[in-house]
């Protein structure tokens, strides 16, 4: 089959935005894409795709199932039709995430301080007093810059009539950066001329920026501070890329063996001795940090690191508590922060939210129980999710006991069926649905949203799920700017 | 530099370089398999008595079938010491420092990990291509140092990288050397012919050298003098040993801690015990007492080592 006949038999599906093609042919950002994939042949086609397989999988960009005493090595899948965004697009984008992250910034200084926004009735106490995420043990600290959200990783997807939806905020410990790094690396390799034409936005430069936020935030006034980036270690499943910032950024990738606290201050062990360790970009979860403090059973961590940073001795980041933040009951709350914090209207919209633990909303959802999708306020990685569309019954039955059992520990969204992006499937083009997650850096300096951002892709047919953990893939993701668009 | 790091960068290449050795020992052995009649009637026993804990029966079972022996000391999971699960611990060593390496030796490790890992390899080793895949190995390991040589920064992880492959070398060597003297009961006077030392040369990369610099005759003295002495033959053991100490030194310089002098005086006494001895002297101490002291102190060394500059857990 020739490329042309490929994007030519590209299907519309109704009701559901394509990013490619409308009911009026090809977007025009998908031009050059359109043409250099038309003069090729499927085969062509299908050869840059094994490329790219093989590209990731030759830099150990793999994750390890372990079965049996024997490793086995996956690559994420990657698919290598680009996923296109205008300029214009980006820049309504980009300025909704940039004033979502301020206002969380001040909702945790506020939550972990003085609570006026409690005080003030505009977040019911019960809701923060029932987060599990909610951490009293860093009620008071007080962080550099009052920058709690250092990097965050808010998940987008689009509606039917084109409309970005913020569809939850990571603010804990995103991951999937590198992916996103290095899906433009391999685009590269496998579409050399198609950046340059596009005018595609600059994204490697995320190390860099990050390596300079960290630096500011070192608390010992040292022209070379130590920044480390602490990992749980070689079985982590995203532990290439915690190799992959370290070395892009040149800084120390250390386990939680390696550091220990002496005086309140944090050291990690060199072969010359202890040296001090001003900064830590951690990716522990909270609750394995530091064992005095947290889970006791924790190996990953480090005793008395909390005591470091009570006293202001080590910078960490992300900062601890944020899942208060992040929790998706407290999600339906964020454009009233925005209007209380900052006194502005909502750029990007939320999706409806109900909740759980108000009797009117439940029963609207069990009455449309086949239109909702139900998720646990705590879960993330499309875990404790209930799609009502294509659960069995009992499933639903199941989830309608767990609700009624623990209201607050669930919210309920409409069903938005998200748009879709063409990947080379099986010999064809098809839709396959995506999501889309831009990385942001908030520092002393501001907040900088890197152009584009990783797209997950659903690969099976029709699934809503674009988590890795769930059959996702990912594509690498260009802003363009066009004169027209 | 993180005491972890310096433990997986020495520990990575100590099994880098004992699949090395274990490689070029296989080749030799597999080549002589086919020869009608062995000259020492050894075919696999030397690969299968130092590199696995095979009981006697065992080892006298496996030894006759080329394919079995290949499997065992190559794939089989349940040999610790086959090339797969030393290929395996060295990439997982080099896995936990992979921002300590260059993206260029990670890649070459990665490569050998996935050769080892390749479907279908346990047929190909049934058949004539067996030799290939040995070569290929062989051909990779050669990559593997020659890309760590041009792109790793000369600094602390370099000096524990090459003292970890030189302390395996050193051992190595001295465990081959062990094995054949022991066939001719440590006996200088118990003269061999060239085909019986032929294999131990051949599977240590020195029976080029031993032909061009080395008399036809008093083949065991000049084997011995070889292996032991020899200041340029990268392989024997008192090379191994210089090299180790030029960087053990660098590592003493730059991290003075608690135990590094002690550490280097040890040594230095294992090192000049080779430096300054000759074969007059070995033979009157016995050869078998002196290789059983080298390997010995160098066991030692390493234990230490790890307990001055590794200490970390």
């Amino acid at each position: 089959m020739t490329g042309e006949a490929l994007f030519n038999n590209y299907p519309i599906v109704p009701h559901i935005w394509d990013e490619m093609k409308s009911s009026d042919g090809i977007r025009q950002q998908y031009y050059s894409i359109y043409e250099t994939g038309s003069q090729l042949s499927l085969e062509q086609l299908e050869q840059k795709h094994k490329l790219a397989a093989e590209l990731f999988m030759s830099q150990g960009i793999t994750f390890t199932v372990y079965s049996e005493n024997e490793g086995i090595e996956r690559i994420f899948p990657f698919d290598i039709i680009p996923r296109i965004i205008t300029g214009s697009e980006w820049n309504h984008i980009e300025k909704g995430i940039q004033q979502r992250i301020k206002a969380l910034n001040l909702f945790l200084k506020d939550i972990y301080n003085e609570q006026q926004i409690i005080k003030d009735g505009i977040i019911p106490a019960d809701l923060i007093a029932s987060c599990p995420h909610f951490t009293r043990e860093v009620y008071g600290i007080k962080v550099p810059f009052d920058i709690y959200v250092h990097i965050a990783g808010i998940d987008l997807i689009r509606g039917d009539d084109g409309t970005f939806y913020i569809l939850e905020d990571n603010l804990r410990t995103p991951s999937g950066v590198s992916y996103m790094l290095e899906n433009r690396e391999v685009t590269k390799r496998i579409f050399p001329n198609l950046l340059a034409d596009n005018n595609v936005r600059m994204i490697n430069n995320y190390p860099l920026l990050l390596h300079d936020n960290l630096i500011h935030l070192a608390p010992r006034q040292n022209a070379n501070p130590t920044v480390v980036l602490l990992t749980p270690g070689i079985y982590n499943s995203a532990y290439f890329e915690h190799t992959f910032l370290a070395r892009q950024m040149g800084v120390q990738l250390v386990e939680g063996r390696d550091l220990l606290v002496d005086n309140q201050k944090v050291f990690m062990k060199t072969t010359a001795g202890l040296r001090q360790v001003d900064v830590i970009y951690r990716r522990i979860d909270d609750e394995f940090l530091d064992p005095l403090v947290f889970r006791p059973d924790s190996a990953l961590g480090v005793p008395g690191l909390i005591s470091a940073y009570r006293k202001g001795n080590v910078a960490i980041v992300n900062a601890l508590g944020n899942g208060v933040a992040d929790d998706k009951a407290v999600y339906a709350y964020v454009p009233d922060m925005i209007k209380y914090y900052l006194n502005e209207e909502t750029i990007l919209p939320n999706i409806p939210t109900y909740h759980m633990n108000n009797d009117e909303e439940r029963e609207h959802v069990f009455k449309n129980m086949n239109k909702m999708v139900i998720k646990e306020t705590n879960q993330s990685g499309g875990y404790g999710m209930v799609m009502g569309n294509s659960a069995t019954e009992a499933a639903l039955e199941k989830a309608k006991e767990n609700i009624l059992a623990n209201p607050r520990g669930f919210i309920a969204q409409p069903i938005i069926q998200l748009s879709t992006v063409p990947c080379l499937i099986d010999g064809k083009l098809q839709p396959r649905h995506v999501d889309l997650r831009p990385y942001s850096l908030c520092g002393p300096n501001g907040i900088e949203v890197v152009a584009g951002g990783l797209t997950r892709v659903a690969l099976r047919e029709g699934s809503l799920v674009v988590n890795s953990s769930q059959g996702g893939g990912s594509k690498d993701t260009w802003v363009v700017d066009t004169p027209n668009l | 530099m993180l005491s972890r790091i310096a433990d997986s960068l020495y520990w990575m290449h100590r099994y880098m370089e004992r699949a090395d050795g274990m490689l070029r020992l296989m080749k030799t052995s597999y080549i002589l398999s086919f020869d009608k009649v062995q000259a020492s009637g050894m075919t696999w026993e030397p690969a299968l008595k130092i590199f696995t804990s095979l009981n006697q029966e065992e080892v006298a079972h496996l030894k006759q079938d080329n394919t079995a022996a290949l499997k065992y000391l190559l794939l089989d999971t349940k040999n610790t010491n086959s090339l797969k699960v030393i290929i395996t611990r060295a990439r997982e060593n080099a896995r936990g420092v992979q921002d300590q390496i260059t993206k260029e030796v990670w890649e070459q490790m990665n490569l050998i990990y996935h050769q080892i890992n390749q479907p279908g390899i346990a047929e190909k080793l049934a058949g004539p291509d067996a030799i290939l895949i040995i070569d290929n190995f062989i051909n990779s390991s050669d990559q593997f140092c020659g890309i760590t040589d041009s792109t790793m920064p000369r600094g602390q992880g370099w000096n524990y990288m090459n003292l970890g492959k030189q302390t395996e070398r050193c051992l190595l060597t001295a465990e081959f050397t062990h094995f054949y003297f022991k066939k001719t009961g440590f006996d200088f006077k118990n003269e061999q012919d060239i085909l019986f030392w032929r294999s131990l040369l051949l599977a240590l990369s020195g029976y080029e050298l031993h032909l061009k610099n080395y008399s036809n005759q008093h083949h065991n003295y000049n084997v011995a003098q070889q292996l032991l002495f020899d200041k340029n033959f990268p392989r024997s053991v008192y090379y191994a040993l210089d090299r180790a100490n030029k960087y053990l030194s660098d590592i003493a310089a730059s991290n003075p801690v608690e135990g590094s002098i002690q550490l280097s005086r040890s040594f230095g006494r294992l090192y000049s015990s080779v430096k300054f001895a000759d074969l007059e002297l070995v033979e009157k101490e016995g050869l078998e007492n002196y290789l059983t002291f080298v390997r010995k102190e160098l066991n030692e060394f390493s234990r230490v080592l790890g307990r001055t500059y590794f200490s970390y857990s």
